[in-house]
Parts: structure tokens; C-alpha cells; sequence
């Protein structure tokens, strides 16, 4: 007798479920190789929006703010206390004036601005403007409203300096153009491309400490002086509004 | 009406007579106003001798002189510059162009104004220079303030510009100005 084989469809590979469960088995062998780095990324991306965000990040941001803030005044505390105990100049009063900018000549040889603050005001002669960045300039002459402030960039002008990183005075000349000289009276000095040039605790016209811009270029020394452009801090051809320092030297 | 009309009158006079010393007034203020849009590398041109040359080759070379002589103390009382001085420059400037002739042909007279003005400031502008170095000789650092003398091309370029523009109307404004008044 013939037995004719049954053409069976109930094989197991025939069973859809098997195959599902095969799939499943085959995902979980993935994950355990992979120890879990899927679930990881999906739970990234899940728990995203609970995430300590921006809220945090500003909070923190703000408390550091206001830790250094605090720090600077207390530094400052310091500084004036240390400067009293050695008798030093002291380098920075509170009693600043604000002052808007009225008419500016950055260009050509006249190099100067015009505030709109003026003797009736309390701007003295010698006093210091500042602006966002550094030194701008000395107030030259005033009138009952108004104050001219001869830029440091001005023919006119001549500073003493202080480069910070070799420890060296040096003088910072006006020259008419964008970029003043600076001349250092020692053929050796190691001067750098990038170096900060602030205004020196030796000099009689300024407080010390001010940033006022860094080494630009250095030219060829020349009969045992050194001589660089500066590229200033504070641009006196945008900034409308500048702060006036009273100098008790 | 009438004594508005009148007084309308009068004042039209006085502006019409008067005209060249209202822009007289007016060069300091320019000067110091320093309108950048108008400028080249940050550098203007030198605003008053767009008025001294009308005026010199209206009234001539004495009255060039006595006219940059105040210009040169207005302008160095607006700079803060104690040490140098725009006087000379001014007085030269007024000395020459009185002795310059109004030409009769528009054209060639407007090119002369740019001419003759470029040249003025680039006087001013050397012997401004000229007294920066003498002043930094003695330092021997006076080769440092070579590089700047790139202000006094573009004051000259400036200069040479606007004076076409300015100059022959300022020109046409003080002969009719002047006109009237004789007659």
C-alpha cells in the first residue's frame, strides 16, 4: 500500500509565531552582545525632555556670574587696601562719570572725541576715558558742557606702558593712524606678537591696570630700542558711550 | 502783510549779503561734525579750503591771507593739537589762490577747482606732517610716523573729489552775493 505523503502545511518554519519568536530571540542575543547600548540610545532619547535643561544651565551660569562678581569686588578690596598699605597709586575710584560721545574725528591727524559732559559736570583736565575694551584717551580741555579727549592714537598723545608678560615699562606713541607705536628702550626685550599692553604703575598720568591693546607687529630693533604696533582694545571710531575716571594723583 | 512782506525782504538780504560769512561759521562745525559716510580709510577731506578758495579768488590774495590766518585759529582752537598748528598751511593756501583768475569756460574751471584744491591739502597736509616729525626728531622715532603719510593721499584724493561740487557752488553763491551788493 501506498502511503502517500501528506502535503503538510503545519511544518514549524511554516508557523508565522515561530518566526516571531525566533526574531525576538535573535534581537535579544543583539542586545545582550551589545550590552544594552540600544536601549541605552533609546533611552536617551525618551528621557530627553526630563533632562536638567536650559533652566538649570541658567541658574548655575547665573550663580557663577554673581561668584565672580563678588570675587572681583572682593579682589578689588584687596587691591585698594594693599595699594593704601604700600602707599601706591590707587587705580580705580567709583566715582565714574558717564558720558556720551558728541563728535569724533578718528581719522587724519586730528585724532579726538567730544563727550557731552563738561566742567559743570565735574570732568577735569587729565582725567581718564574708558570705554568697553580699555583706555580710550585724557580729557584735554573742557567747557562749561562739554569735554575734548585726546585719543591715545593722536600725534599728540604719549603714555607710559606696562607689557605685562616680560615685565617691561615702555612708552606708547600716537602716530596718527589706527595702530600706535610702542617703543621699548632695551634691545633685548622679548617682546611677542600677541603680548597685553596695559597702562604702567609707573606712570604719573594714568591709574595703573587699564588695558589699552596688544602687540600687533614688531618691527626691526633699531639703535637699542625696540619698536611694535599696537592694535587697541577699546575702537574710539564706534563707541558711543565712555566712562570718565577721576585721577587723584 | 506788508511789513511781513518787507521783513520777508530784509531777511533774504541779509542772507543774500551776508552768505559768505555764514558759511564762514559753518567750517568748524563740518569740521567737527566729521560725517564718516563721506569718508575715505577714516579720513576726511579738509573742509575749509573749499570755502578759502572762492573766497581768495573773489577778494584776492590779501584778503586769502587774513581769512586762512582765522581760519587756521578757529580750527586749531577746535583741535586739541597745542603743538602743531594748521595756520601756515591756510595762509599759503589763501596767498595762492587769490592770485588764481576765475576762467570763463565752466567746464575746465571745474576740473581747475579740483586741481588746485587737491593741491592746497596736500600743502597743509606735508607741512602738518613736516611738523609731527620735526617735533619726534630728537627721539629718533620718527621713522615710525612714515606710514601715516597715506593720510594726507586720501585727504588730497578726498579733497580734489568734493571740490568740483563745492567750490563752484560757493563760487556762484559769493559772486551773486557780491553782485547784489554793489548794486
Amino acid at each position: 500500500m501506498l502511503d502517500i505523503r501528506r502535503i503538510s502545511t503545519s511544518r514549524w518554519w511554516h508557523k508565522k509565531k515561530s518566526w516571531v519568536f525566533f526574531g525576538i530571540f535573535i534581537f535579544l542575543v543583539f542586545v545582550r552582545i551589545s550590552k544594552g547600548s540600544f536601549y541605552k540610545d533609546f533611552y536617551y532619547f525618551i528621557s530627553k525632555p526630563f533632562w536638567p535643561g536650559q533652566f538649570q544651565k541658567e541658574v548655575l551660569l547665573k550663580s557663577i556670574e554673581q561668584e565672580s562678581l563678588i570675587k572681583l569686588n572682593l579682589l578689588k578690596k584687596d587691591n585698594i587696601r594693599l595699594r593704601e598699605i604700600l602707599s601706591l597709586q590707587e587705580s580705580y575710584n567709583n566715582d565714574n562719570i558717564s558720558a556720551a560721545v558728541i563728535s569724533r574725528k578718528t581719522g587724519s591727524w586730528w585724532r579726538q572725541i567730544i563727550l557731552n559732559k563738561g566742567s559743570k559736570d565735574g570732568v577735569e583736565i587729565g582725567s581718564v576715558v574708558i570705554g568697553p575694551g580699555g583706555l580710550l584717551g585724557r580729557v584735554n580741555n573742557t567747557s562749561l558742557l562739554t569735554s575734548s579727549v585726546t585719543l591715545i592714537t593722536s600725534p599728540e598723545s604719549k603714555l607710559g606702558v606696562w607689557v605685562d608678560r616680560i615685565q617691561l615699562n615702555g612708552l606708547m606713541v600716537g602716530l596718527g593712524d589706527d595702530y600706535p607705536g610702542l617703543i621699548l628702550y632695551s634691545k633685548d626685550a622679548d617682546i611677542k606678537v600677541g603680548d597685553f599692553v596695559s597702562s604702567s604703575p609707573a606712570s604719573t598720568l594714568l591709574p595703573p591696570n587699564i588695558p589699552i591693546g596688544i602687540v600687533q607687529s614688531i618691527d626691526e630693533p633699531l639703535k637699542s630700542k625696540k619698536t611694535a604696533k599696537i592694535s587697541l582694545l577699546a575702537k574710539p571710531h564706534v563707541i558711543d558711550w565712555v566712562q570718565i575716571l577721576k585721577v587723584n594723583i | 502783510m506788508g511789513a511781513n512782506f518787507e521783513s520777508k525782504y530784509l531777511m533774504n538780504k541779509f542772507f543774500i549779503k551776508k552768505s559768505s560769512i555764514i558759511c564762514f561759521i559753518f567750517i568748524p562745525i563740518i569740521f567737527l561734525w566729521h560725517p564718516n559716510w563721506l569718508g575715505f580709510l577714516g579720513i576726511q577731506p579738509y573742509w575749509p579750503l573749499f570755502w578759502l578758495l572762492p573766497w581768495s579768488m573773489i577778494n584776492g590774495s590779501i584778503n586769502g591771507l587774513i581769512f586762512g590766518l582765522f581760519l587756521g585759529l578757529i580750527l586749531d582752537s577746535v583741535t586739541l593739537d597745542s603743538n602743531f598748528t594748521q595756520i601756515p598751511g591756510l595762509i599759503i593756501c589763501g596767498i595762492l589762490f587769490g592770485r588764481i583768475k576765475l576762467h570763463s569756460d565752466i567746464l575746465v574751471g571745474h576740473f581747475r577747482y579740483g586741481l588746485i584744491c587737491s593741491f592746497g591739502s596736500f600743502l597743509c597736509g606735508t607741512l602738518y606732517f613736516l611738523q609731527i616729525l620735526f617735533r619726534n626728531f630728537s627721539d629718533s622715532t620718527f621713522l615710525l610716523f612714515l606710514p601715516s603719510f597715506k593720510n594726507i593721499l586720501a585727504e588730497v584724493f578726498l579733497t580734489g573729489f568734493f571740490a568740483p561740487f563745492i567750490c563752484s557752488q560757493l563760487l556762484r553763491m559769493f559772486k551773486f552775493s557780491r553782485r547784489k551788493l554793489h548794486s
